[in-house]
This record gives C-alpha cells, sequence and structure tokens, in this order.
C-alpha cells in the first residue's frame, strides 16, 4: 500500500510539476509585461462592474492549468485591483477554457457546454459582485 | 520522437504550448530570461513548493475516498442533492481533465445533467490542493470564502442549467464511446 501510495505520488508530482513549471514560465513572462501604470488607467477609465465582466471573459480564455493564475493575481492585488475582479478571474479561469469547452462537445453534444458557460458567466459574475461588498472584511 | 509527443495526453502538449508561447513573448518584447527567473525567483520556489504540498493532499484523498463515492451520494436535481454534488466536486482533487471520467461514468449510470454542473463547478472551482497556494499567497479567510462561495455558486450554477434546459433541452447523446 506505501509503495502504491509513493508511486502514484511520485507520477503525479512530476507530471504537474511539468506543466506548473511550464504554466509558470508564461505567468511569469506575462507578468513581466504587465506595468502599474496601464493597470492604473484601466482601474480608472472602466467601471467597477464592466472590470468583473472583463475579467472573467479573460480568464474564460486564458490557457494552462490552475496553478499558474496565482503570480498574476498577486500582482495584481498588488496594484490594488478590486478582490472582486481577482475572484472573477480565478473562477472564470478554471470553470470554464476552450479546451474543455470541445472536449465536453464531444462528451455530452454542443447543448451541455453552451448552457454551461452561459450558465459559469452568470454565476461568476454573481461572486465577483458579491465579493466587491464582502472583500473589506476578508 | 514525435510519436511519443502525439500519444502524450492534454497536459503534457499544454505545457509545451505554454513554454512555446513563453519564447515568442520573450523574443516579441525583447524580455531577458535570466533577469526574468532571477527576479521573480521567491515566487518560482514558493509555487513548486507548495504543489509538491497540494499533491500530497491531493494523494491522500485519492486514497482515501472510495471511486464510486460520487455515484452512491447523487441522483435526483433535489436541492439537497446539488448542494452534495457540489460539495463532493469541492473535495474532488484533481485537473478538470482527469474528472470527465468520473463524469462519463456519473452520466451512465443515469445522474442527471444539472447535478454533473453542480459537481463540474465545485470541482473546478476550488478544491483541497489549492489550499496550500490560496492560504499561502492570500490568507486563510480568503480561502474559507472561497470555499463558501464555491458551495453557493454550484447549486445557482445547477438551478440556472435547469432553467435554461426548460427553453433548450438537452439532447440525449451516446456517451458509450
Amino acid at each position: 500500500m506505501t509503495k502504491d501510495i509513493i508511486l502514484y505520488y511520485n507520477k503525479k508530482l512530476w507530471r504537474t510539476l511539468f506543466l506548473v513549471c511550464a504554466g509558470l514560465l508564461f505567468a511569469i513572462t506575462l507578468g513581466s509585461l504587465m506595468k502599474i501604470e496601464v493597470v492604473n488607467v484601466l482601474k480608472q477609465s472602466i467601471p467597477l462592474p464592466l472590470q468583473i465582466f472583463y475579467a472573467e471573459l479573460l480568464g474564460f480564455i486564458s490557457p494552462g492549468p490552475r496553478y499558474i493564475i496565482y503570480p498574476i493575481l498577486i500582482k495584481l492585488q498588488e496594484f490594488g485591483v478590486n478582490l472582486g475582479v481577482i475572484i472573477a478571474l480565478i473562477s472564470g479561469h478554471v470553470l470554464i477554457e476552450p479546451s474543455t469547452f470541445f472536449v465536453e462537445v464531444g462528451f455530452f453534444g454542443y447543448r451541455f457546454p453552451f448552457k454551461r458557460f452561459t450558465v459559469s458567466l452568470i454565476v461568476t459574475y454573481l461572486a465577483g459582485a458579491i465579493t466587491v461588498f464582502v472583500g473589506k472584511f476578508l | 520522437m514525435i510519436q511519443k509527443f502525439k500519444k502524450s495526453g492534454i497536459d503534457i502538449k499544454m505545457g509545451f504550448l505554454l513554454i512555446g508561447i513563453s519564447i515568442v513573448l520573450m523574443m516579441i518584447f525583447n524580455i531577458n530570461f535570466s533577469q526574468l527567473i532571477i527576479s521573480n525567483s521567491d515566487i518560482i520556489i514558493k509555487i513548486i513548493y507548495l504543489t509538491a504540498i497540494a499533491m500530497m493532499i491531493s494523494t491522500a484523498i485519492h486514497f482515501l475516498i472510495p471511486e464510486n463515492f460520487a455515484e452512491k451520494h447523487l441522483r435526483d436535481n433535489k436541492l439537497s442533492h446539488l448542494f452534495y454534488a457540489t460539495l463532493l466536486g469541492v473535495l474532488t482533487p484533481g485537473p478538470v481533465y482527469a474528472i470527465y471520467p468520473i463524469v462519463i461514468v456519473l452520466k451512465k449510470k443515469g445522474i442527471k445533467n444539472p447535478i454533473l454542473v453542480a459537481f463540474l463547478t465545485g470541482q473546478t472551482i476550488i478544491g483541497p490542493a489549492r489550499a496550500p497556494f490560496e492560504i499561502g499567497f492570500f490568507g486563510l479567510k480568503f480561502y474559507i470564502y472561497r470555499i463558501l462561495l464555491a458551495l453557493i455558486m454550484g447549486p445557482i450554477a445547477a438551478l440556472l442549467f435547469i432553467f435554461l434546459s426548460k427553453f433548450w433541452p438537452d439532447k440525449e447523446r451516446n456517451t458509450e464511446s
């Protein structure tokens, strides 16, 4: 049993680490292109409800494994981006992504992922909007 | 070599794609690779270390929770079942590609689509393996808040799916293949 656990852990760890390191490289490369001046301009020129909407759309189309978004989120938090926007980005990134959309089309037909995408868009927006108010206490 | 790459999983292909995109970005924007690594070394070490912990949690759950656990506890579209489905999703570790086989089995066993939506929503939004990352970077309060949010979002997603299905019903599809 212990051997099975170690073998399973070992296999999962190296496979995940490869993907995480690749994703991390992508995230820090993208992060290095983000400038506080640009973020400030975006914060000032785009109203918060629209920021949440853009964040979730950006999350939906972003590729890569779940863990790679953290370096970008930390940078956004440092730049003073609202927690609601961060929640929309983090939830949008994982709820539906282009590759899983096509996997679901293959398994369930096109209606299921289309409806799930619509539903995810609504619940992610709600989560972001709720966090705008709750975020002060976190 | 090419044959081996073609046979590899979608996660490996995705990894190579991300490396490729990063190299292209570095070339276009003239980013110094070694400087990039040095200036982000703290976060790189932290993420690698947290990944190892996340995999430990994921492995423990894999061996502790029986494979038919979800199938046993999910049946109808009742609100309580939607909540259980979300909770089970939250507790199920692994990348989303790894849980589709579970979802297909559940579908074959007659579990309804709204339940699957609640399960997928809970599984993707948060999971035990995310705990080290979220607590490490944003604090315990943030992680607990995210769990609560996921437990609310799952059933709402399923209820919205039921509502949408009234106007655009699902077509039954053979999932044997």
